[in-house]
């Protein structure tokens, strides 16, 4: 109808209304202002149930179902996590992109754009921590809904396809993060990534390793041709597999609907299609409420760990010529660095981790028990709980602290200034660390007391716990000592020389030298810990 | 039923979810303002940061690869390479040359290519190349390093007083001014230094602090005034800048650069076999690649000595090295 025989008709601020209420609606897709007053005020809606418009008229919503069984809203039924792995992935392709502005996927560039991103770019810092953050939380958390769904025997029929669909979900996040891992183009990805592309060449027979090895590095080693590859499968391949797979995934777990508990529901019994009215939840408005509130409060979460705890490490650029000591993989594949120690690349890279994602997807096949309840599920979950802690087991064989030590006074010195990384004597930094020479032979803790010399004191404590903490273990390395020398090198540069010594199980001395520098400027963090705001403190300029 | 303890989970309430998500939108909002306020001075300590490690990593570089001739503390080495931690460098050397970039563009460039001539320059090696872009051993970013490095010493040298300054004379400043004004004290001393340098290296024609002067043309000048002191020599040829005549070399108290020269005639003699103390010394200065002694580098002590000398003056500096 046209605006002025309308007006003429209603007046003036009845039409006004009902346009508005029009718009509303329309945004809405189908829900009046009306109804979204009731909605809040939490009335029960009429029947037929206008709140069901939605799930018709917009696209994202027809994803959803309308209404979930009472039981399965529950928090400890899912804690959230499906929603949670669906959300990071969001939240990954949103904190990607930004990042994605500034980075060129060459190795001349990618590594000064790195340090451009944490320097330069305002909120880089905070997007390159969320992002890191977000993969392996995603590790995580995809893994614990895999547990859980594991745990309430979910995987049962009718619901063995979204196990398998699960599974390739889980291995698509598993390269997703890994494939990322190569992209800032420092010595921990490029040795890390190194060493998983490695494994691809174990794939027997050998024809097939090496070209499947130089398919994914683009050249027999890492360089332009691997990082670009690793890039495209990163920001482009992965994402629309997983993005495919999540749709096939989640298109079976509306079909048969989120699993009740145990108790509730029988293997094989149909409950989607047979909630009893007085136990649905409505998603509008109840389930919507609800996901929002734990989307936004997981959001915050994230944020508060990446301005105080989290901080993505970034160091030397990659360098094809020097295996730093101790190169290990993400905290995600420790299992797998566990396993490559104690057998062959071959049988412990290729054909075991093979196997063992053939059973993860064939176990809703497998799995003969009829019952979904703990009491009768002993064997799957007790079964369970071994794999769990073998995993454990192994991921703390993957560390170096299991059978990849290097020589006592090279683990020493690793110790207190690691070749790469942080380390404790980098960590207290310039400012607290006063030139001179410290020999172990003296009592230097008492030397250096705690109050005068908070940092020192720390450092020198250290180095004598360290070095008699060898000197105990290894019968080759006795009454050993070590000299610092701290000295100045440039303006607000220091070097360090570190010299350890001691006498081997014949009596013969020995000796091992290594020097390093430190600038009082430069800022060393781990990644999992309180980060240092001293950048804060007024300069003594302005003071 | 009785219900599970973790039933406190099953949150039912609304209200509780709708306060919990406006509280956790407030403590974000909170938390990315608090960034905000910070920004600016993260990205300075970010950036000092990682130019800070830069130059870490150009320390470790610069041992390894510039010290050698550079010296130790960059304060160069007499005939074998001019000094960087040096006032005349940091405030006047890219004027002298008439680079119109930046003095880091000069240092960054030098390094890059090296002085890959040999044409019209009194060092007796080259400046090498280093970048393996051009041939050299060195990574670009390692490059970078080196430069970051090197101009960190800045502060340092422009604390030098004239005095001080390790600045050596460069042929290729012979037409230009001193660094400093006759008003500042060791002016003088420098301009003599700086002419004696120029002499040394044979330089024609030049003018140093408003002193023109001739230098004396090849051979005539040395005939008409005889052979040169051996002592004199030592220094002005700088072989006291990598030998000390006045310490003995022992396995405790090695010379940094060269041998120390202190007690050369106990071992001249045992050097070489076949070869007298005179006959070894004489060689170890005209050609001494011959024999490298154990523990140093070869090619570190100039190749060129013969052509500095006339063969009485190295007769003379073998005879006054024996007998110190
Ligand atoms: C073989 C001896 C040698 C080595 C090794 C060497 N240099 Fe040089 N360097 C020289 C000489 C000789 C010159 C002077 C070249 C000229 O002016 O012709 C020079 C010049 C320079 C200059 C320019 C100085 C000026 O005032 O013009 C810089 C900067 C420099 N070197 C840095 C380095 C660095 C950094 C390294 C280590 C990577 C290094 N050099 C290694 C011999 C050396
Ligand atoms: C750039 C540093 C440098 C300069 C300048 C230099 N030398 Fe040397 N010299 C060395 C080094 C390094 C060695 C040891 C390696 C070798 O034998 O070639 C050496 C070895 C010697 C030896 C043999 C020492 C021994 O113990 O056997 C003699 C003699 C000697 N130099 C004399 C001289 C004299 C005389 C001059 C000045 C005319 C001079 N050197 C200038 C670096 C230098
Ligand atoms: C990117 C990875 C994944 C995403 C985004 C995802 C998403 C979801 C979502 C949203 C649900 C709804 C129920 C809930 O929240 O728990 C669900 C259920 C389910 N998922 Fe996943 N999932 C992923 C990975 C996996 C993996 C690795 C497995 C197991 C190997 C798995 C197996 C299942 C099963 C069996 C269900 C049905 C649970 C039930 O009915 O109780 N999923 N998934």
């Amino acid at each position: 109808m046209a605006v002025q025989p309308e007006v003429e008709k209603k007046g003036l601020w009845r039409s006004f209304t009902e346009g508005a209420d029009d718009i509303f609606t329309r945004i809405t897709a189908g829900i009046s202002a009306g109804e979204f007053r009731r909605m809040l005020r939490g009335e029960p809606p009429g029947r037929p149930n206008p709140r069901l418009k939605p799930h018709s008229e917009a696209f994202l919503l027809h994803i959803k179902p309308t209404y979930y069984h009472e039981s399965v809203t529950r928090f400890t039924h899912t804690f959230r996590l499906g929603i949670l792995s669906t959300y990071l992935f969001l939240f990954e392709t949103i904190t990607g992109i930004f990042l994605m502005i500034w980075y060129t996927p060459s190795p001349d560039q990618a590594y000064a754009d790195m340090i451009a991103i944490l320097s330069n770019v305002p909120y880089g810092q905070f997007m390159r921590d969320l992002h890191r953050l977000g993969a392996e939380m995603m590790v995580a958390i995809v893994t614990l809904h895999m547990v859980r769904t594991y745990l309430t025997g979910s995987y049962k029929p009718p619901r063995q396809f979204t196990w398998f669909t699960g599974v390739i979900l889980l291995v698509v996040t598993l390269f997703l993060s890994f494939s990322g891992y190569l992209l800032p183009w420092d010595q921990l990805a490029f040795w890390a990534v190194t060493i998983g592309t490695s494994m691809a060449e174990a794939v027997p027979p050998k024809i097939v390793g090496e070209t499947v090895n130089l398919l994914a590095r683009g050249a027999p080693d890492i360089s332009a041709n691997g990082l670009l590859r690793f890039y495209l499968l990163h920001v482009l391949f992965l994402p629309l597999v997983l993005f495919l797979f999540f749709f096939v995934h989640y298109y079976k777990v509306v079909h048969f609907g989120i699993s009740l508990p145990a108790s509730e529901e029988e293997v094989g019994q149909d409950t989607a299609n047979k909630v009893p009215a007085d136990k649905r939840v409505y998603f509008l408005p109840d389930v919507l409420i609800d996901e929002t509130a734990v989307l936004i409060a997981f959001t915050t979460l994230m944020i508060f760990l990446v301005t105080f705890f989290f901080s993505a490490p970034l160091e030397s650029i990659a360098n094809p010529q020097s295996t730093p000591l101790h190169t290990v993989a993400p905290w995600y594949f420790y299992w797998l660095q566990g396993m490559l120690k104690i057998a062959d690349k071959t049988f412990a890279g290729v054909i075991l981790p093979g196997v063992l994602l053939v059973l993860l997807m064939a176990i809703p096949y497998l799995d003969p028990n009829p019952s979904r309840r703990v009491r009768d599920r002993r064997v799957a979950i007790i079964s369970g709980i071994v794999a769990g802690v073998v995993m454990i087991i192994l991921s703390w064989m993957g560390t170096p602290q299991y059978a990849a030590q290097a020589a006592p006074p090279v683990e020493v010195v690793q110790e207190m200034m690691p070749e790469e990384g942080a380390g404790i004597v980098r960590e207290i930094g310039y400012d607290e660390i006063p030139n001179g020479v410290y020999d172990t032979r003296n009592d230097l803790p008492a030397m250096y007391p705690e109050e005068e010399y908070p940092g020192m004191h720390e450092i020198l404590v250290e180095f004598e716990d360290n070095i008699k903490y060898w000197d105990k273990r290894d019968s080759d390395f006795n009454e050993a000592y070590g000299v610092l020398t701290v000295s100045q090198e440039q303006p607000n540069l220091k070097r360090l020389d570190w010299d350890i010594r001691w006498l081997d199980a014949e009596g013969v001395e020995g000796s091992f030298q290594r020097s390093f520098w430190l600038h009082k400027d430069s800022l060393y963090w781990e990644e999992y810990g309180l980060k240092d705001f001293g950048y804060l403190m007024p300069t003594e300029e302005e003071q | 039923m009785r219900k599970p303890w973790y039933s406190i989970f099953y949150v039912k309430s609304p209200i509780a979810k709708i306060g919990l998500g406006i509280l956790a939108v407030l403590a974000g909002i909170v938390l990315v303002l608090f960034l905000m306020a910070t920004e600016n001075k993260r990205m300075d300590a970010q950036t000092a940061s990682w130019e800070g490690r830069s130059i870490e990593k150009g320390a470790s570089l610069f041992i390894a690869n510039c010290a050698s001739c550079h010296g130790l503390d960059g304060k160069g080495l007499p005939v074998v390479a001019p000094a960087l931690n040096s006032r005349y460098f940091f405030s006047q050397r890219i004027d002298d040359v008439g680079f119109t970039g930046s003095l880091k563009q000069y240092v960054k460039g030098t390094i890059h290519s090296g002085r890959p001539s040999k044409v019209s320059t009194q060092w007796v090696n080259i400046m090498p190349t280093w970048s393996n872009q051009v041939g050299g051993p060195l990574r670009e970013d390692q490059v970078d390093q080196l430069v970051d490095f090197v101009l960190n010493w800045e502060e340092e040298a422009m604390a030098q007083t004239p005095e001080e300054d390790p600045w050596q004379f460069f042929q290729d400043s012979l037409s230009k001014q001193l660094p400093y004004s006759p008003d500042e004290p060791g002016y003088d001393e420098k301009v003599a230094e700086a002419i004696a340098a120029a002499e040394a290296a044979g330089a024609v024609g030049y003018e140093i602090g408003g002193v023109a002067a001739e230098a004396p043309t090849e051979g005539e000048g040395d005939a008409a005034a005889g052979p040169r002191a051996p002592e004199d020599l030592f220094a002005s040829l700088g072989c006291a800048g990598c030998h000390n005549i006045n310490a003995d070399q022992t396995d405790e108290s090695k010379g940094p650069v060269g041998p120390n020269l202190g007690n050369l005639a106990d071992h001249a003699g045992s050097r070489v076999d076949g070869e007298d103390a005179e006959t070894y010394v004489h060689q170890s200065i005209v050609d001494p690649g011959a024999f490298v002694v154990p523990g140093y580098m070869n090619g570190v002590m100039p190749q060129n000595f013969a052509d500095q000398m006339s063969e009485d003056e190295i007769q003379g500096l073998v005879e006054w090295l024996l007998s110190h």
